[in-house]
């Protein structure tokens, strides 16, 4: 059992890594940087000089300098400030943090292999998992015998490993692992190359808190650190200006919506866990489950509906998703991370991991999480159809994977398969987005090499599969593993879900799924064949080859028009800026090969139902090739690429942009999809008139009221103050008036009282 | 018919009424000065009034309101030196002693 009861040591490491940079090298790096520091100063200077003389009315400024080794580094409004070379403390952080995860990795698969029974280092663990640690405290000094204060028990930190832990170590090590070794490519020469290990780390050890958490409190702090990790990350381009002509906020904006967005989803999750611990007196994910059969049905459905919320928030389903687009801003491995292993995967995780208390609750909460992750699945697979950005493509699908994980959670309520439905798709899904994730991240990189500029919008690329082989393969992979195309990751995994929707009798469900999933092959195919069909020409063959037209470039906002960006032809000066690109370095191939491996085969893992779920029936080749309902899956699925490859490589584009521009049904129905259903739109009115109409009302009865209170105390003791020192006239003879007068009063006074009162 | 402490009591609260009025009524701090000395002596007839028609023993044997007298006299006297000292340093400064006048301590 010594295998299992070190396996906090998974949970330490990457905090280590952590502290060891923030305190070590970069610690070191700030000491020792005196004389590199001026270098970029310097350089920054000579740009502000530059800056002065726009060419060509572009509304990007290219910034050319040559390098201490005469390489060119080109700046864009110093936008991500680059630095000539790496200090040694920043690479050692890389090189750190990288070792340190592939440690924990590798005791993270050892664990999985051996729990599978593939190899055999230790026996088996039980059912119910173990205890890692468990310390407990008194929530106050005024206790009683039994350790409790004001009725209620001790709060206690205590780390737990079972089989659907495990699981998750997998995931979260391998992809942090796996982006660590990748944005040593991407990241090579960003400042604050250290901070952003830093990071990492601190991502990937906010998630295994919550991997490991015995509780709720345990998980709620795990979740706090996610989200902060998450708003670092996000945000960690600070300098990057946001883009109006591509609808893009600023990195710094993004960042702080995903912040405030998760804060609301929050603010359910610890009412409801604060319901269920005033009603039962304890958080633990072991007890709860009995504990709760005493307590008042309705109640439990609240409670348990409003900790979804927190999962609705972290997890970007529909009412809160609005984070998760711009936090496309943040660098690519990031959001690799964000949407593979670390912050996404949590909510639908929690919801596993509370699956048993959610099943104790009234049927309502399964069905309003499999409600809400269908209607999310099919709402991001619709808006996805239509985005130009690479990346908020991709952003879009996993709204919508997310949507079918949250839907098998739902619907396995009263089967046997228990939280392994939404699991299944959550580790396939993790493989096969972080592959997605890190390709558009080997695209940026080089289209970023090749024209000097951030360029996201598929429409402006095209022809790069010659040019970058691996990537196209590994995006094609990754293309067929979240369509479900036979025998790669998501036939088995989503393809279950949509079937068991169908045989608990959740028939509406099945069809949104299924429709999701001829959706979901399109837009991913569309995406593949935007960027990396066609044949190849100047640059981009898309819109240089034969069937594309002409090369573009996005120009900007047009007045008035709705659809925000338009593009414009490439002068023939912008032309010879841009050069071919090229394959990324090994650093970012080299995890693009290894995720391919698992985003083919990791749903072949058949017996993960009952892996995760004692006396789950196990997926066999057989039953799911018996099933029709496979082959109708497969069917839609089909379509879907099919559909894609008509419109996008057999037609040219312009003329579907015309069909759908001539047709009004089309163009306003494009524009809605555009638009996101004008959600964004529609909480800026919410807020600004709602919220903001709120303030302005509280802002008035601060003004009016308390400071009023305030301030009128203040005058009215001013104006008596202000009247009443007339009295004081300085003339010694006004005193004695007023003395002896006063005795004289008191002497009639007296005389009255003693003569008339007896 | 002799005098009675009526007769002196009369005498006393006319002569703090007229000192009252000149401490009160005069503009000139000289006047005021007197006004108040004035008054001091109508309560010292009082007091010496009380002292010699008192009758009760044993306060009767005693002699506290002569002794409080020569004491109020005393205390005048030094009173009347400061009070002048004070006016004539007021009026090197300020070249008036009206009292009308004197108000440092005006709001």
């Amino acid at each position: 059992m010594a295998l299992y009861e070190y396996s906090w040591l998974i949970l330490l490491s990457p905090l280590f890594a952590f502290a060891v940079i923030i305190f070590g090298t970069r610690m070191w790096d700030l000491a020792t940087r005196g004389r590199v520091a001026s270098q970029p100063a310097h350089e920054a200077e000579t740009h502000a000089g530059h800056n002065g003389h726009d060419e060509s009315g572009s509304d990007v400024e290219l910034m050319h300098e040559k390098g201490p080794r005469g390489e060119d580094l080109i700046f864009e409004n110093i936008e991500d400030p680059k630095v000539p070379e790496l200090t040694p403390g920043a690479k050692i952080s890389g090189y750190l943090s990288v070792v340190i995860m592939a440690l924990a990795c590798i005791y993270a698969w050892i664990l999985l292999l051996n729990t599978a029974g593939l190899i055999s280092v230790a026996p088996l663990l039980p059912t119910q998992g173990i205890s890692l640690t468990q310390i407990s405290y008194a929530w106050c000094q005024n206790i009683d015998a039994t350790n409790n204060c004001f009725g209620l028990g001790s709060y206690v930190i205590a780390f737990h490993l079972d089989n659907l832990t495990i699981v998750m170590l997998v995931v979260v090590t391998s992809i942090t692992l796996l982006v660590q070794f990748y944005s040593q490519g991407y990241m090579e020469r960003s400042a604050g190359y250290a901070r952003f290990y830093a990071y990492l780390s601190l991502f990937a050890f906010s998630m295994l808190t919550i991997v490991f958490a015995a509780n709720f409190l345990v998980i709620f702090i795990g979740w706090e650190l996610v989200g902060l990790s998450s708003y670092l990350l996000i945000g960690f381009w600070f300098n990057k200006k946001r883009k109006p002509a591509e609808d893009r906020l600023s990195p710094s904006s993004a960042s702080i919506e995903a912040f405030i967005v998760n804060r609301v989803g929050d603010v359910g999750f610890i009412i409801g866990i604060m319901i269920l611990f005033v009603s039962t007196g304890t958080f633990s994910f072991s007890q709860l489950p009995t504990a709760v059969m005493h307590m008042d049905k309705a109640v439990l459905t609240v409670a348990m509906i409003l900790i979804f919320c927190g999962a609705i928030g972290k997890s970007a389903q529909v009412p809160l998703h609005v984070w998760l687009p711009p936090a496309m801003e943040g660098p690519t491995p990031v959001s690799a991370l964000i949407h593979a292993a670390t912050m996404v995967a949590a909510g639908v995780y929690m919801v596993g991991r509370t699956w048993f208390i959610f099943a104790a609750a009234d049927p309502l909460a399964f069905q309003i999480v499999a409600w809400i992750g269908g209607i999310s699945a099919i709402f991001a697979a619709s808006i996805a159809l239509v985005q130009t950005d690479f990346k908020r493509v991709l952003a879009f699908s996993t709204i919508s994977q997310l949507g079918y994980m949250f839907v098998g959670m739902g619907i396995a309520a009263g089967t046997a398969y228990g939280p392994g439905l939404g699991m299944f798709h959550l580790f396939t899904h993790a493989f096969f987005k972080a592959l997605l994730f890190l390709c558009a991240g080997s695209v940026l990189y080089a289209l970023h090499h090749a024209t000097h500029k951030e360029t996201q919008d598929m429409r402006v690329m095209g022809g790069l599969g010659p040019m970058m082989p691996i990537t196209a393969i590994a995006w094609l992979i990754g293309t067929f593993a979240i369509g479900g195309f036979p025998f790669f990751d998501s036939f088995f995994s989503k393809d279950n879900i949509i079937a068991v929707a169908f045989d608990t009798g959740n028939y509406a469900l099945w069809a949104i799924t299924l429709i999701t999933a001829g959706l979901t092959s399109f837009y991913m195919f569309r995406a593949f064949i935007l960027a990396f069909g066609g044949k190849g020409g100047n640059w981009g063959g898309l819109w240089g080859g034969t069937y594309r037209g002409k090369v573009y470039r996005i120009a900007g906002v047009e007045e008035g028009n709705q659809d925000k960006t338009y593009l414009v032809e490439m002068s023939p000066e912008e032309k010879e800026h841009v050069k071919v690109p090229h394959e990324s370095p090994l650093t970012m191939t080299i995890p693009l090969i290894l995720l391919m491996i698992p985003s083919i085969f990791a749903g072949d893992w058949f017996n993960f139902y009952p892996y995760i779920q004692a006396g789950a029936p196990a997926l066999t080749v057989r039953d799911v090739l018996d099933d029709w309902k496979t082959w109708a899956g497969l069917a839609v699925s089909l379509i879907g690429f099919t559909w894609a490859y008509v419109m996008y490589a057999r037609v040219e584009f312009a003329r579907i942009h015309d069909y759908v521009q001539n047709r009004a049904f089309l163009r306003s129905a494009h524009r809605v999809l555009l638009h996101k259903y004008y959600v964004d739109e529609l909480y800026n009115l919410l807020i600004r008139y709602v919220v903001f109409g709120f303030s302005h009302i509280a802002q008035a009865f601060d003004t009016y009221v308390v400071d009023g209170i305030v301030n009128g105390v203040a005058r009215l003791v001013t104006t008596i103050g202000r009247d009443v020192r007339h009295v004081e006239t300085g003339r010694v003879q006004a005193y004695m008036i007023g003395f002896f007068g006063g005795v004289a009063v008191l002497a009639i006074l007296v005389f009255a009282l003693v003569t008339f009162v007896k | 018919m002799g005098l009675s402490l009526n007769h002196f009591l009369v005498l006393g609260a006319l002569l703090f009424c007229i000192g009252l009025y000149g401490a009160l009524a005069k503009r000139n701090a000289i006047a005021v000065l007197m006004g108040i000395e004035i008054m001091l002596n109508a309560v010292n007839i009082t007091m010496v009034g009380f002292a010699f028609y008192n009758t009760v023993k044993p306060w009767s044997t005693y002699l506290t309101g002569q002794i409080f007298a020569i004491f109020i006299i005393t205390v005048a006297a030094a009173e009347a030196a400061v009070a002048l000292a004070m006016i004539i340093s007021i009026y090197r400064k300020r070249n008036t002693v009206d009292v009308g006048e004197i108000n440092l301590m005006k709001w």
